[in-house]
């Protein structure tokens, strides 16, 4: 079938998203067509550009802002004295649901894979160790995916943190062995989070 | 586990064919070309749903757009049915009318030792060839074994990339190789002690099989070659400068080798071609029995071409081993005439022509 230009061209575009084949694209564009008048089109395209103008990554824990601190490091009532660490953004959102956690977060951006070009110098952990130097710190949750990447990050960070004072725990065992944290539920999670081991 | 028939359509050279097959020892006799090799490929092709020379597509026949296979397989208390469906790009397996899915669910279904005259550079090959068929014997028989090799593996990637990298770096940061090196040993011993014992039942098994068959007073043993017999962690960490040198893992399990000892000699200095020939017969034979005590089921044993290097008395000795044994074999070769006649009663008798297989009549 040939599509006007103007329709091919935003068909490609929402076949760059994940999970989006041609057929979802088309319903997109035709939807767009049919059923957005113009204000809401011009809303869209606004709200797109604003994200990418406004979103970054927090100062201090790499997560997801449209601050230059996020909304958790800055909010003085969580607890400053534990820091949780996961793979990505969404994990945050997924432990935040679960409104059962009250410290703090650090955002790693990934899990050590040398097969994959990913060595400590590509994860967030120069933050970290700067954060963890700050005496208020005092334990270490490390919530990294229970596959074979994500315990290995996890035994390195307790590896570097092995000759200081803070207690170092894991969670994960909650946690089904090859899941992420993205697809736990939220009983599983509060359950991982309060029967974190030491190790 | 026995075949009960087979039938194969556009596979390789054949049309439409149906096979009966025996309980005990069937011989396929036929000139080169005429299909025997591809005969024991589809049922090879049972067991691990591949062929072991070559991809999918020519195993359809030429000219033609799909090939099936189609058989019944018997067990002690149950038996069910297997088609498999092999398209251009595609393949269709179906057990007891219901379609497979993932394909690791279906492998091991049916189970075969196999016996190709390529497995002749067992002895004589590179270690890499050791590894591999004892690899795939132990897996056969124990799922957990693949898993750990896998594990083992990903380690072993892992670490061969960090080392490329640490190599460069002026000032190499050695905390993620310790760690990768404690995993990489962890999952290391748990290989070699599947290994370890792997081997001990082997030549547990072969002090019965391989003295009748070898007609000779060695004694015939694997011997286990771990690249590293002490500490694997303790030896990985010692290898560190070699190690970031090479910029490779140079020692560990993925490196181990076996022998082939006859009286403590490795075979591949001393013994001749029809002693090989007995001696990785022998090991395959030793394999069936081991497999019946993990599986509760014997295996079905190919042959192919398994008569050639060997003498009169040692090709009668085989069959008539394979007679008494509880084993469904089946064997191909291009001629019986130094098999003993009574022998051959025993066994049912096929012949194999321009891709067509008719059965002897009088059994
Ligand atoms: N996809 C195919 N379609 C038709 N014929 C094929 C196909 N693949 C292979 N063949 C034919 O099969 C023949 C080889 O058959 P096979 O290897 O079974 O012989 P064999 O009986 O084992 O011979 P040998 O005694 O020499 O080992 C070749 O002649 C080849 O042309
Ligand atoms: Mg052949
Ligand atoms: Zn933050």
């Amino acid at each position: 079938m040939n599509f006007p230009k103007s329709i091919e061209d935003l068909i490609v575009q929402f076949m760059k998203y994940p999970g989006v084949g041609r057929k979802t694209a088309e319903r997109f564009v035709f939807h767009t067509i049919n059923k957005m008048d113009k204000e809401s089109v011009k809303e869209l395209s606004e709200t797109l550009t604003q994200l990418k103008e406004r979103i970054n990554y927090c100062k201090v824990c790499n997560n997801l802002t449209d601050k230059e601190v996020c909304h958790i490091c800055s909010n003085e009532k969580r607890d400053q004295s534990i820091i949780l660490i996961v793979e990505s953004p969404k994990d945050v959102f997924s432990i935040e649901d679960t409104s059962q956690y009250k410290g703090l977060y650090h955002v790693l951006n990934g899990v050590l894979s040398p097969a994959d070009g990913i060595g400590p110098e590509e994860l967030n952990l120069k933050t970290l160790w700067d954060r963890v130097a700050e005496k208020k710190v005092k334990e270490i949750i490390i919530a990294t995916s229970s596959t074979q990447e994500g315990e290995t990050t996890a035994l390195y960070i307790k590896r570097v943190l092995q000759d200081t004072d803070l207690t170092v725990s894991r969670i994960g065992y909650g946690v089904p062995v090859g899941l992420n944290l993205e697809y736990a539920d939220q009983l599983t999670l509060s359950k991982a989070i309060e029967n974190r081991k030491k190790f | 586990m026995k075949l009960n028939q087979l039938s194969l359509y556009n596979y390789r050279g054949y049309n439409k064919q149906d096979i009966a097959f025996g309980k005990g020892v069937n011989l396929f006799i036929g000139d080169n070309g005429s299909g025997k090799t591809n005969l024991l490929e589809a049922i090879y092709f049972l067991s691990l749903a591949k062929s072991y020379k070559t991809e999918d597509s020519n195993l359809i026949k030429f000219n033609q757009d799909f090939s099936r296979i189609l058989t019944t397989v018997d067990l002690i208390d149950k038996s069910y049915d297997i088609k498999i469906i092999l398209s251009k790009n595609k393949k269709k397996i179906i057990l007891d009318g219901r379609e497979i899915q993932k394909l690791s669910d279906y492998i091991g279904q049916v189970n075969v030792v196999s016996f190709l005259p390529e497995d002749m550079n067992l002895i004589k090959g590179p270690p890499k060839n050791r590894r591999y068929f004892i690899d795939s014997i132990i897996g056969q028989m124990d799922r957990n074994y693949l898993i750990e090799l896998s594990n083992y593996k990903s380690f072993l990637k892992q670490r061969n990339d960090l080392i490329k990298k640490l190599s460069e770096d002026k000032n190499p940061d050695m905390t993620l190789l310790d760690i990768y090196t404690e995993q990489l040993a962890k999952a290391g011993e748990k290989i070699i002690s599947y290994r370890n014992n792997f081997i001990n039942k082997i030549n547990l098994e072969l002090k019965s099989i391989y003295p009748y068959l070898a007609n000779n007073p060695y004694l015939f043993e694997f011997k286990y070659l771990p690249s590293i017999d002490s500490s694997l962690e303790g030896t990985l960490k010692e290898n560190y400068r070699k190690d970031l040198f090479v910029r490779t893992t140079t020692s560990g399990p993925h490196r181990d080798d076996y022998g082939f000892l006859m009286d403590d000699i490795d075979a591949k200095d001393i013994a001749s071609q029809g002693e090989q020939r007995i001696m990785i017969l022998s090991s395959l034979l030793a394999v069936t029995e081991i497999i019946f005590h993990y599986k509760k089921q014997r295996p079905i044993l190919l042959l192919d071409d398994v008569f050639s290097e060997l003498d009169t008395t040692r090709q009668n000795k085989l069959i008539h081993f394979l007679n008494k044994s509880h084993l469904q074999t089946i064997i191909t070769t291009t001629t019986t005439t130094n098999i003993n006649q009574e022998i051959l009663d025993d066994a049912k008798i096929f012949n194999v022509k321009n891709h067509f297989i008719r059965g002897n009549k009088h059994e």
